[in-house]
């Protein structure tokens, strides 16, 4: 009953359809970035109390459930929908972290590293869809002209929501495959296939909304205090990812 | 003290500038380009100090500046691999400057360009392997955003995915790599690692697989990815959307880095059986494959593209060989006259728009015109004269280097190729219409003269000077040679190749005429295999559709949720 509740919250297929169903119709931004934040902190916490590794399957299934969304995250073309998707890879990435011997603070800092830009991802998000109403790739497109300080944090927040590195979420994932490999090496090869997808995504969902040709129509771009305030932000959650990279690895 | 502070500054400096630089780009005279530029200066000559140091003799030194990972290394591959990439970077960097000055982005291009260079500096100089992953992988990002700078482009951005993608297939075995070595010996350091394997080479790893031949063959895939190997090759010709100063860094420094990595694992190289074998197969089949879609090619972007693709396969092959050092010659030679090629390019093609300036010569008629000679010269006598000369040549300068070279397996293989490049080359001679060939055939020896005792001088030297251990240097010829008995069969047979293919092609030459309307179908096949560059672009196309049409129909299915 316990491991049924966690694999809602820490979603696994079919399961899953459940948070993505949630995330879809929230209509207040704000309560996405509660529900992105409360969600994977629920799963880990109901896997922490129950105080017991999950079985091989369930890992097994969680990479298998981490694979399915990440691929079919390669061709969603609206932004909250992708990041929902990416969410649900991220978060059934989380069960491989319980692995024997793995130390508590380890498993709730890969937690934090992947789930932070995904609250960045949901309110950026929520600043495109002020200016534009939706955001899908091909209806919108050339903001890196139109709104280069938006795209700007776009950029940023794709490239940290990937894993790419010095984002914490690329330690995360090299010690989460690192832990894995000697006990489920084709599960650690998974989550590189995983990894692999996410690249592939992000580059389409950035090509597809940044490059094009300037607009006629003005767009408001975000102000300049609020781009260094985010980029600010940016760089302590990377500076902070750097220096506790140790217990990541 | 003075080695560390250059270690450090030769990694930050561009990195620090680059960000100097985005403090005052909102501002609309271009001092972004001139902070960027005189970061990249003063990183000049930071490394040509590091690089004076290690050809002084100084020992190799890790720098620990992270506790966990976090290494920087001075040895001479990576000073001298940052003494060429500083030095192009720079070159690049004073290039764009007006190169780059009515285009959108143009700070933006100087910091990235930087910041490229930064991770450039860090991949070389990394004595850790979460720092050469960290720095591998990041190369990978900022090429993808240098080759798309044009964000109005969306074929530029296209390319440049292809890049990316290809970059991060070349990610996975190399992270697969540090894992497995980090499981073995329980570090991160690059010097501990290599000093641990020394002492138990046997060592398994997972599936009870020899651990030095497994991470040898995940360093190879890697490097192959990098270096546009074949069947990872297809984003190198198509990058050309990208600046011109984008493509001369890329094509004289990055595509390069398979060729390093492969040097930066030495150690490991050492201990392995098979691996070196097949690198040389790969090697050999890119560069034959990569040279004849070269001479396939009417865009010239995509003609430079896959020269470099042949040059890349020539330097996996030469690793392949155990000739770790001539790969980084070779690296640089190439990085040096294809940088040249695409600087120049722009202004070659402004020249020849007012004047092509080519001389109505026998060279002319026989290179653009396409007429070879007419009056034939006796075919026997030139044949002879063709497979004799170049390997009296070579293998006079190997033996005026080092008198024990031919006992190299490596180098007798090299020395085939040394031999049919200078019998192609007489053999080009033989077919031009001039009333002189006895004197262009003696200027051409000259040249090859010179050029084949620069090669042999210069790459003894590089080999000391990287790897001046004579017991690895031999160790690695070692791992690349095969069964004396079956090496000797080789070269008689090869040999026997290349005399009746030479004598073939002369013959050929010279009377079959009527062999002509046969022989012109087959081209015409063969060219229209090699003109859809052999299909794999659009077996890739296809793959690649199938999987996103795979993907909407499951989400379709799953009503996107």
């Amino acid at each position: 009953m316990e491991y049924l509740l966690a694999a809602i919250f820490l979603p696994l297929f079919p399961l899953s359809i459940l948070f993505n169903v949630l995330f879809a119709r929230t209509g207040s931004n704000w309560l996405r970035i509660l529900l992105i934040t409360v969600w994977p902190v629920t799963g880990v916490y109901i896997i922490v109390l129950l105080g017991e590794n999950p079985p091989q399957w369930i890992v097994v299934w969680a990479a298998l459930t981490a694979l399915l969304y990440a691929f079919r995250s390669l061709v969603m073309r609206e932004l909250n929908r992708w990041t929902a998707y990416m969410a649900t890879s991220s978060w059934a990435l989380l069960w491989l972290v319980f692995l024997p011997q793995s130390e508590s603070s380890a498993q709730w800092l890969i937690a934090t590293a992947l789930v932070t830009p995904l609250i960045f991802m949901v309110w950026l998000t929520g600043r495109f869809e002020k200016r534009f109403g939706g955001v899908y790739t091909g209806l919108i497109n050339g903001l890196a002209i139109n709104t280069p300080r938006m795209a700007t944090l776009l950029v940023f927040v794709v490239l940290a929501v990937i894993a790419t590195p010095l984002f914490p979420g690329f330690f995360a994932l090299l010690g989460m495959v690192n832990k894995l490999l000697p006990v489920i090496p084709l599960v650690a090869i998974g989550v590189l296939m995983v990894w692999f997808l996410w690249t592939w995504s992000g580059i389409r969902i950035l090509q597809g909304l940044m490059v094009g040709p300037a607009s006629e129509d003005c767009f408001t771009d975000i102000g300049f205090s609020a781009l260094v305030s985010v980029m600010l932000i940016l760089i302590a959650y990377v500076v902070t990812g750097l220096t506790l990279s140790g217990g990541l690895l | 003290m003075l080695i560390d502070a250059l270690l450090v500054l030769t990694v930050a400096l561009p990195l620090l500038f680059a960000v100097m630089a985005q403090l005052v780009e909102f501002r609309p005279n271009r001092i972004a380009a001139s902070i960027c530029i005189t970061g990249l200066v003063l990183t000049f000559f930071s490394t040509l100090m590091l690089l004076a140091l290690a050809l002084q003799g100084e020992p190799a030194k890790a720098l620990h500046i992270g506790s966990y990972w976090g290494v920087l290394l001075f040895d001479p591959l990576s000073s001298l691999m940052a003494f060429v990439i500083s030095g192009i970077s720079l070159l690049v960097h004073l290039y764009s400057r007006r190169y780059m000055a009515e285009e959108r982005g143009y700070s933006r291009f100087f910091i990235q360009l930087s910041l490229m260079t930064s991770a450039l500096l860090l991949m070389v100089s990394a004595g850790d392997l979460v720092s050469l992953l960290i720095a591998w992988h990041l190369v990978g990002v900022l090429l993808y955003f240098l080759l798309g700078h044009d964000v109005s482009s969306k074929s530029a951005h296209r390319y440049a995915s292809w890049t990316l993608l290809t970059y991060r297939i070349g990610d996975i075995p190399l992270l697969l790599a540090a894992v497995l070595l980090y499981q073995a010996f329980g570090t991160w350091s690059l010097q501990e690692i290599f000093a641990q394997l020394q002492s138990v080479p046997d060592i398994k790893t997972i599936f009870g697989l020899p651990l030095a031949e497994t991470i040898a063959s995940l360093v190879a895939l890697s490097a192959f990815a990098r270096s546009a190997q074949f069947l990872l090759h297809t984003w190198l010709p198509y990058s050309m959307g990208g600046p011109t100063p984008v493509s001369a860094l890329m094509h004289a420094g990055i595509v390069n880095a398979g060729g390093f990595l492969i040097n930066r694992f030495a150690p490991v190289f050492l201990h392995t059986d098979l691996v070196l074998h097949w690198v040389f197969f790969v090697g050999l089949i890119t560069a034959v494959i990569g040279s004849v879609l070269m001479l396939a090619q009417n865009d010239i972007k995509k003609a430079l593209g896959y020269s470099t693709m042949g040059q890349m396969g020539f330097m996996v092959m030469e690793c392949g060989v155990g000739a770790f050092s001539l790969a980084i010659y070779h690296l640089i030679a190439h990085g040096l006259f294809k940088g040249t090629l695409f600087l120049s390019a722009g202004s070659v093609i402004n020249h020849a728009r007012e004047d092509d300036g080519v001389p109505k010569d026998d060279l002319y008629t026989f290179v653009v015109e396409r007429r070879p000679a007419v009056m034939k010269r006796p075919w026997l006598l030139m044949a002879a004269v063709s497979l004799i000369v170049p390997i009296v040549i070579l293998a006079m300068a190997h033996m005026l280097v080092a008198g024990d070279y031919f006992h190299q397996q490596g180098a007798v293989v090299l020395l085939f190729f040394g031999w049919v490049t200078g019998a192609q080359l007489i053999f080009a001679t033989y077919r031009i219409r001039t009333e002189n060939i006895w004197r262009l055939i003696g200027l051409i020896l000259v040249s090859f003269t010179i050029v084949v005792l620069g090669y042999a001088f210069i790459s003894h030297a590089f080999e000391i000077f990287l790897y001046p251990n004579e017991s690895i240097r031999d160790g690695i010829y070692q791992a690349a040679g095969i069964d004396i008995f079956w090496f000797d069969l080789l070269v008689i047979v090869l040999t026997l190749t290349v005399v009746f293919g030479w004598l073939a092609a002369y013959y050929t030459e010279h009377n079959a005429r009527h062999l002509k309307a046969r022989a012109q179908l087959i081209r015409q096949s063969f060219y229209t295999l090699l003109a859809r560059e052999l299909f794999v672009v659009t077996l890739y196309r296809r793959l690649s559709g199938f999987l996103l049409g795979s993907a909407t129909r499951l989400n379709v299915l799953l009503r996107w949720y």
